[in-house]
């Protein structure tokens, strides 16, 4: 594995190159997608139709945005990453899944290069930075693990079947109004007539705890929302683990299936 | 159990494969599929075993869908067994599908170090490497342009380079060099030589009998998934030619049956013993036996005999006039003593007429003759050399 550090930045190095070669502003595209989201959910939610959140509403949003883009942007990217990759995967038996990990991490630098705008947004925003900011990191590192493993299942899985990209597509939208991103299920009067709709919506889908747990880390800790962390580092710990497994049964027949 | 640096050993090896129109699966075809028609699966590797010491160059031959490439992917570890046993030691590097694992859009500078770290070479390792692996690609200013602008014979000078120069305790290398020019062929062959010596072990897969006779020690025969000889180079190349041979027709015509007084009707090849044959070795008699027909009687019958190298070069011409008339057929045997010709494929072109030299060619018929050390090119003019002053003549 080890060996293999050097194949691994190639890949990640060919992949940034290959998606901003040719585009005069390069890796600002990135930077300028989730800020018109941003712009248009901020006017469509916080201003026209004015659903009760929290204070600071672009900010609140926009870690909900990013933190999605980045899960949703790594999943469809390394579902047909194998597939892409057929030729590296015919060729010499490294270890696959050096594969969706490159394309996991490239999706991680994006998805850095936006939190960056954090910064000063939240300084701008709310005056000051709070010491819980400093769990960012760990929250990153683990919302990458849980998108890594996630990632591992889904490329294996579309390698033997090719529905996979289109249901995960088709999957994503409904998904992300599902995920409390520009919403917090306790303000909704709906979720208090239906407190089971509102558990599925926290607990059952795994991505809603990386966002609130990534919003307590910059609004600061209110007592109790420690459970968001802890649910993230297991929900990283599991998807990983069962990333692994399904990968290393995966593997083994990947040069016939592609 | 490990196996050491360049020793390769294959027990019991099998592996099929599932061959269906579709190739991807879906998800429907999961649900639903079960009960559609399932073609059985193909198999290409039926329980072969084979040991290969380090340092050993092994020849791998047989008709197309013999099992050759799927053995060197078996090999690579690319592709798993089913049953059985594959154990390879050290690094193996291979050179499989032409352009396989090149980034298009890569420069072929670029496309050297994703080579390199495909094999789990880390920067400073290729960078040792990449200048003397551009100089014998012989790309020039090319190296750094994409690869898309490349022909196939540029991939391929790409490909080998990169692979000769990877410190390979295993060099497996399919048909593909076949696209190279023949300059860039003979300097592989050469490189391959030298990987040789340096103990690097090789498996090659060839058509090009030529190309394996002048490396490989020794020659791996596959027939239908099954290893049908294992054995020294010349004598495995002899029996690759007879399972070729059996499917060649006894003279082919290369001209429709025109209005020709008369024709070449079918042309066989005996050996010594008088049994038709298609491999022959040097120095040994060979017989041409030709049947004529002829539809109106003929004054002066000829014929014309070619031998031509599988280049197309004329080897030996002979022009014969026979003693006529003819009215219906015959059968005529041109006898040679003892064959002239080197390790290689050669056609006989049989041609009849009335009398005039020119015309088109009736039948032609190919043979092979097994390739002997010691010796290249076409003609055996079997000489050996006599001291005439002895060489230790200061003793």
């Amino acid at each position: 594995m080890v060996q293999y550090r050097y194949l691994f930045s190639q890949l990640v190095r060919r992949e940034l190159r290959q998606k901003y070669m040719g585009s005069a502003l390069g890796v600002l595209w990135y930077l300028a997608n989730p800020l018109v989201l941003l712009g248009a959910y901020t006017l469509m939610f916080g201003v026209v139709l004015k659903l009760p959140h929290e204070s600071d509403y672009p900010l609140f949003l926009m870690i909900g945005l990013v933190a999605w883009t980045f899960f949703q942007q790594a999943l469809l990217a390394a579902a047909p990453s194998l597939i892409d990759q057929g030729g590296l995967i015919r060729k010499a038996n490294f270890p696959r899944q050096t594969i969706p990990a490159a394309t996991v991490t490239v999706q991680l630098i994006t998805f850095c290069a936006v939190l960056v705008l954090l910064i000063p947004l939240t300084v701008a925003i709310r005056g000051r930075l709070s010491p819980a900011l400093l769990l960012m990191p760990v929250l990153i590192a683990l919302l990458f693990c849980f998108a890594l493993g996630c990632a591992l299942i889904v490329s294996a899985l579309h390698a033997y079947f090719r529905d996979v990209v289109p249901v995960l597509t088709a999957a994503m939208l409904p998904w992300f109004f599902l995920t409390p991103i520009y919403y917090e299920p306790s303000t909704i009067p709906f979720f208090k007539d239906h407190a089971l709709v509102r558990f599925c919506l926290e607990w059952v889908n795994p991505v809603a705890p990386f966002v609130e747990a990534m919003r307590w880390a910059v609004y600061g800790g209110r007592s109790g929302d420690w459970v968001w962390f802890v649910y993230a580092l297991v929900a990283a710990a599991v998807a990983l683990g069962l990333g692994t497994a399904v990968f290393r049964r995966a593997r083994g027949e990947l040069a016939v299936v592609l | 159990m490990t196996a050491e640096p360049g020793e390769i050993t294959l027990r019991d090896a099998t592996r099929s494969f599932n061959v269906r129109a579709d190739q991807a699966h879906t998800l429907k075809g999961l649900l639903f599929g079960a009960r559609a028609p399932q073609l059985p699966p193909v198999p290409a590797l039926r329980s072969v075993t084979l040991t290969i010491r380090p340092g050993e160059t092994v020849g791998m031959v047989g008709r197309n869908g013999a099992g050759k490439t799927s053995t060197l992917k078996v090999l690579a570890g690319i592709v798993p067994l089913q049953s059985g046993v594959v154990s390879c030691g050290g690094r193996i590097v291979s050179l499989l599908e032409l352009g396989a694992g090149f980034g298009r859009d890569f420069s072929g500078r670029e496309n050297i170090y994703l080579q390199g770290a495909l094999y789990g070479f880390n920067k400073a390792q290729v960078q040792e490497r990449v200048e003397r692996i551009i100089d014998f690609s012989e790309l020039g200013e090319f190296i750094d342009i994409p690869i898309k602008t490349y022909s196939a014979g540029m991939l391929v000078r790409l490909g080998f380079s990169v692979a000769a120069h990877l410190d390979a305790d295993i060099l497996l290398i399919d048909e593909i060099l076949a696209v190279g020019d023949e300059a860039f062929q003979r300097k592989c062959l050469r490189c391959i030589s030298e990987r040789i010596a340096s103990g690097t072990t090789v498996v090659l897969v060839s058509h090009d009998a030529g190309a394996i006779e002048r490396v490989c020690q020794r020659v791996v025969v596959l027939d239908a998934g099954r290893a049908v000889f294992d054995g020294p180079t010349a004598e495995g190349l002899l029996h690759y030619h007879r399972l070729m041979g059996t499917e060649h027709s006894a003279g082919e015509s290369v001209r429709p049956a025109a209005d020709r007084a008369i024709e070449v009707i079918d042309i066989e090849l005996r050996d010594a013993a008088g049994r038709a044959s298609s491999v022959f070795q040097s120095g040994a008699p060979l017989q041409i036996v030709a049947a004529l027909r002829a539809r109106a009687p003929v004054e002066r019958p000829s014929l014309t005999l070619e031998v031509r190298s599988q280049a197309g070069e004329r080897v030996f011409l002979t022009f014969t006039e026979l003693d006529g008339p003819l009215s219906s057929t015959a059968q005529l045997a041109f006898e040679i003593p003892a064959l002239a010709l080197l390790g290689g494929d050669y056609d006989v072109a049989l041609t009849a007429t009335d009398g005039e030299q020119a015309g088109p060619v009736d039948r032609t018929v190919r043979f092979s003759v097994a390739h002997q050390p010691g010796a290249e090119g076409i003609v055996d003019l079997r000489g050996s050399w006599r001291e005439l002053e002895p060489l230790r003549a200061g003793l």
